[in-house]
């Protein structure tokens, strides 16, 4: 069992492309990885490896994730998947 | 013997082609396919897709229909259609109403470009019932003409464009999706055709006339010899057209009208010069709001703003300020729902419940203004009194203040509004320039939404009423003591029968897609501006706009 929050800072935040992208990176894990939207609603999450589940958090740029994953590879799974949305999800983020 | 059905025009030209129906989903109880198995056809095919797309280059497109591979196999999805159909429920009736289900929390999501993808997951979900329901993919085998009630985007791209002769539609509109796609790849199209499904199914072949809304089914050796007439005329059309593209908008005897181009992209500009526009006459500021999370800063808008203004020299450039509304709600304006929100808070009445916007927005376009070493023409939208204008020319002068480098603006209404038109000499009085909206207009004036495919034939800005609406405007201008402009912005104003009206009943200033430039100019150079003006005369008299629009072809 593992879980970290990370802020959302891309600018189009979970939707369309950077949501394919991270979801595809949850996919590669073994774990159950779980998304809740700690901004819009802390109690309801989705599977981090459903993409219709992860959009249909509204997750906007601004927005504060909470990532948890249980199974062998939890931790690298949310290691890595903070890493992804720090690094803004192949978008870029402004400056500040 | 063959016979004809009438709809509206959505795309120019003629074709001729079998029937290829494209028809709705059978809901006879039966799964030919267990929904796992339709899954994974629906992500080969949309994988298969978006490979194709990005060979092509067509890297936006694709990566819609990638995600929509990985709809297609997301069990948020595939889940509710199996517990559907654990209940007893038609099972391809099942997966569209899952699809539905999830589309609807997307849909009503307050974010702009999340709830645009729940047209992607209805899609998805159509495409998953079709394969449980045992229908293959749409295959065109010879040139066809593809009928249906409407056509979504997903099912267009996969037809065989060189098959693709044309495109009939008993739903839609000219704005509908099937409508714009067709105009942009030159396919002809007709939409609105009642009857037109049960028909065509009946009929061996078929001819469609995108300039008239005509569809032939079965055309005997004189209908075909009509159509390819008319296919002769049209490419003639086309060519005379053409000769006339970079030519001054005139009279044949010299009378010069403006002519200019309505512009919505500020990567569109050059292109809109370089096709002859004296100026922008209508340049729509919502791309700087659209498709983002958070508002413009107003250093963002500037910025785009004194882009516009560089590519387009020393000519005219007319801001719309944001003609924003709860049809088109953004993430950061939430919109209340409300029933009809083309009557509902929109354009300059949502200066109240968002007071920052406008005046970010004029101080924005002043300092592009000044930054560009240029004046510029500010125009406001959905004015419908004088109290109206006077809270714009308020919000003008505070940017004015704030921005003292900037050369001091041109300001104009959009005349989209009936009260507009009767209180055009008060509103006249205050402006440098009004410009007629004739689609919103139009709208307004003969209670006609503008959406509803069932009305698109009284969608008619040739109207009598709506003649008599400009030239109303035309007067009250004329007689204002010093000079007020009228420009017509609207799509009357790209349509040849259209611009003879105008040019007839005193209008200024066209302006239009730059793609209507050629047939507008050969149509107003056939005729004096004196034969203008008495056909616009009786124009105005005219019983309905059918009338009114015979009378141009008669003249």
């Amino acid at each position: 069992m593992a879980d970290a929050e990370v802020d959302v800072r891309n600018p189009s935040g979970l939707h369309a492309r950077p949501a394919a992208t991270f979801v595809r990176a949850a996919g590669g894990f073994a774990a159950d990885v779980r998304v809740t939207n700690l901004t819009r609603d802390p109690e309801r999450s989705a599977s981090a490896k459903s993409v219709l589940g992860v959009m249909g958090l509204g997750v906007s740029r601004g927005h504060r994730i909470r990532i948890s994953a249980e199974g062998g590879d939890a931790e690298a799974a949310v290691r890595t998947l903070v890493d992804l949305v720090d690094g803004g999800i192949g978008e870029e983020l402004d400056a500040g | 013997m063959s016979s004809e059905l009438r709809g509206v025009p959505a795309a120019p030209g003629v074709a001729t082609g079998s029937p290829w129906i494209h028809r709705p989903l059978p809901a006879d109880g039966v799964a030919r396919r267990s929904i796992s198995a339709a899954s994974e056809m629906a992500v080969g095919e949309l994988e298969r897709l978006a490979l194709r797309l990005r060979d092509e280059g067509r890297l936006d497109e694709a990566e819609i229909l990638e995600a929509q591979a990985m709809m297609a196999a997301d069990d948020e999805l595939l889940g509710r259609a199996r517990e559907r159909q654990a209940d007893g429920e038609d099972p391809v009736a099942g997966v569209v109403a899952a699809g539905e289900e999830v589309a609807t929390v997307f849909a009503a999501m307050e974010d702009e470009l999340l709830a645009a993808r729940a047209a992607d997951v209805r899609d998805v979900a159509g495409r998953i019932a079709r394969h449980v329901a045992g229908v293959d993919a749409p295959r065109l085998e010879r040139r066809s003409i593809v009928v249906g009630t409407d056509l979504a985007p997903s099912v267009t791209v996969e037809l065989d464009r060189a098959l693709l002769a044309g495109i009939a539609l008993e739903g839609g509109s000219r704005t509908s999706h099937a409508a714009i796609l067709a105009r942009a790849l030159g396919i002809p199209a007709v939409v609105g055709v009642t009857g037109l499904v049960e028909r065509a199914a009946a009929s061996h072949e078929l001819g469609v006339d995108g300039a008239t809304g005509t569809v032939v089914l079965d055309p005997d050796a004189a209908a075909l010899d009509r159509l390819a007439h008319a296919a002769a005329d049209a490419e003639a059309t086309r060519a005379a057209d053409e000769a006339f593209h970079r030519m001054p908008l005139a009279t044949s005897d010299a009378h010069r009208v403006h002519c200019f181009a309505n512009v919505g992209d500020p990567a569109d500009t050059a292109a809109a010069f370089a096709a002859g526009a004296e100026g922008i006459g209508l340049f729509r500021t919502e791309f700087a709001f659209s498709g983002r999370p958070a508002p413009p800063t107003e250093e963002e808008q500037a910025t785009a703003y004194e882009h516009v203004l560089r590519s387009a020299g020393d000519a005219p450039v007319v801001f719309r300020l944001a003609d924003i509304g709860g049809d088109k709600p953004l993430p950061y304006l939430p919109f209340p729902p409300e029933p009809n929100p083309f009557l509902g808070v929109r354009a300059i009445r949502l200066a109240e419940r968002h007071p920052d916007l406008f005046p970010t927005q004029l101080r924005a376009i002043l300092r592009a203004s000044a930054r560009a070493g240029r004046i510029v023409s500010i125009m406001a939208p959905m004015v419908a009194d004088a109290a109206d204008l006077a809270a714009v020319r308020r919000m003008v002068d505070d940017a004015h203040a704030a921005v003292p480098d900037a050369p001091m603006s041109r300001v104009g209404i959009m005349v989209e509004i009936p009260s507009a038109v009767l209180l055009a000499d008060e509103l006249a009085a205050g402006v440098d320039f009004m410009s007629i909206g004739t689609n919103d207009l139009t709208q307004y004036l003969l209670a006609v939404d503008r959406g509803n495919p069932e009305l698109a034939m009284r969608q008619d800005p040739a109207h009598p009423a709506v003649l008599r609406a400009v030239a109303r405007v035309v007067d009250a201008a004329a007689t204002r003591s010093g000079t007020c402009d009228v420009a017509v912005c609207g799509e009357m104003a790209g349509d040849p029968a259209g611009a003879m009206l105008l040019v007839g009943l005193g209008v200024d200033e066209l302006s239009m897609e730059p793609r209507a430039f050629g047939a507008v100019k050969r149509a107003v150079a056939g005729h004096t501006r004196a034969e203008l003006a008495a056909l616009a005369r009786r124009a105005l008299g005219a019983s309905s706009a059918d009338e009114a629009r015979a009378l141009v072809a008669g003249a």
